[in-house]
């Protein structure tokens, strides 16, 4: 949605004009203040250094949360159920992981756990618990430490990837029995939709500016 | 009006959080990660995760990947003769799905980024700009390769010891992780300013 009045600007820690390298051919370039919903391109490679994502902090607030509601319901209710004769079985990312534990492929289920459960709960989680205080200027204990941590992770976080294996896994399935897909799918679904908004919701300069100024009034 | 490099007047932007600050700092003043003016050893660690999953590309292929269980006898799938075994059932679109995400794409990624090295060695003479974009899809598409590993612990989880068959891994999942975890890696040590000091006639691989 778009206002008819464009927001203001981040606020910077220093006043002055302030330069950024772009990330994929380092030019230097001052780095303008923007309205909300601009971007700043480089000059040289057209890369987008930078962006001021509309209440982007509302956003990556709102989202998160929602997303770690979809989490909790992802792992407490079964994604697919297959019927087959007298035989049921259930899925949920734990019990795919604990399948391949017993069938004797440990790194396999400690892959899976990290990819699917331990990254995106480090990567929404981080979010939230930066994002929530910051919206109020506060800084909580070792938010420098989380932000560093779930940026690293967002790469690796890899759930809409196991979202599309179980479309694949049931086309492959097909005539084994009757499949119903239960609420963890739905769940799921809602999550990667939540993830992505939440990631999108902040830019990283923005977030390490805000942050530098919740910091610096602590001390 | 000429654009400079940041490095050619000693600064650096900080990897983590893109503050730009002089290098002789060494820590960055913001989130205190290390300062560089290009990731280090970038070529160096690139080329190193690339040969480890080339060569672990071989055994991902070759061995079988899953074995399903009948009741007429266990049959051993390889990446390949999975995606021609649904090719002949007439299930195009699992077959052309998994052939580009397992087989498909790894190999592209594995081309794609010895091009790119080969770019920030000064073998080629590629455009900077349409080397960032291949570097971008590169980044992109990935991990969606992980998505085989995936389909086969959910095809174990779901039918296990069912009345009709069974499903178990094979030797090559590990493998065809690790050329995925590895590949990813090789990604994101490789650092794309370096096709562009290429490009302007500059070195700067080996500083700090």
């Amino acid at each position: 949605m778009k206002r008819l009045a464009p927001g203001l600007s981040w606020p910077r820690i220093e006043e002055g004009p302030i330069q950024v390298a772009c990330h994929f051919c380092d030019a230097l370039q001052e780095a303008p203040r923007l309205h909300e919903g601009d971007a700043a391109h480089c000059c040289r490679c057209g890369e987008m250094l930078y962006q001021n994502r509309p209440r982007s902090l509302a956003r990556a607030t709102a989202f998160s949360s929602a997303a770690l509601i979809f989490m909790v319901l992802v792992h407490i209710f079964p994604s697919v159920t297959v019927d087959s004769g007298s035989v049921r079985h259930e899925l949920t990312i734990l019990q795919a992981a604990n399948a391949m534990l017993r069938e004797g492929n440990p790194l396999i289920a400690v892959g899976t756990v990290f990819f699917t459960m331990v990254a995106p709960l480090v990567l929404v989680g981080g979010l939230l618990y930066v994002s929530a205080p910051l919206r109020f200027g506060i800084a909580l204990p070792g938010a420098k430490v989380v932000t560093r941590w779930f940026q690293l992770c967002e790469p690796w976080s890899m759930l809409e990837v196991f979202l599309f294996g179980i479309l694949i896994a049931l086309l492959k399935l097909g005539a084994i029995g009757d499949i119903h897909l239960g609420t963890g799918m739905w769940a799921m679904t809602g999550l990667v939709i939540c993830t992505a908004c939440a990631v999108a919701g902040i830019d990283r300069l923005e977030l390490w500016d805000r942050l530098e100024i919740a910091l610096h009034k602590h001390d | 009006m000429e654009i400079r490099s940041a490095a050619a007047e000693g600064l650096a932007s900080c990897h983590l959080c893109g503050k730009v600050s002089p290098v002789e700092l060494g820590h960055c003043p913001r989130c205190h990660s290390p300062l560089h003016l290009r990731k280090p050893h970038s070529l160096e660690r690139t080329w190193c995760f690339l040969v480890a999953s080339i060569a672990l590309y071989f055994p991902a292929n070759m061995l079988p990947i899953m074995s399903v269980g009948t009741i007429g006898g266990a049959s051993h799938d390889t990446i390949m003769s999975g995606v021609l075994n649904f090719w002949k059932k007439g299930d195009f679109l699992v077959a052309v799905i998994i052939f580009s995400a397992s087989i498909m794409i790894p190999v592209l990624k594995m081309i794609a980024l010895c091009w790119l090295c080969f770019a920030a060695a000064g073998k080629t003479h590629t455009s900077p700009k349409n080397l960032t974009r291949l570097y971008h899809i590169t980044e992109l598409v990935g991990r969606w390769s992980m998505v085989d590993v995936f389909v086969v612990s959910i095809l174990v989880a779901l039918v296990q010891v069912g009345a009709l068959s069974n499903v178990l891994p094979g030797p090559a999942i590990l493998s065809f992780a690790a050329v995925v975890i590895l590949t990813m890696f090789a990604a994101i040590s490789f650092d794309p300013r370096l096709l562009w000091d290429q490009h302007l006639g500059r070195d700067l691989s080996d500083t700090p």
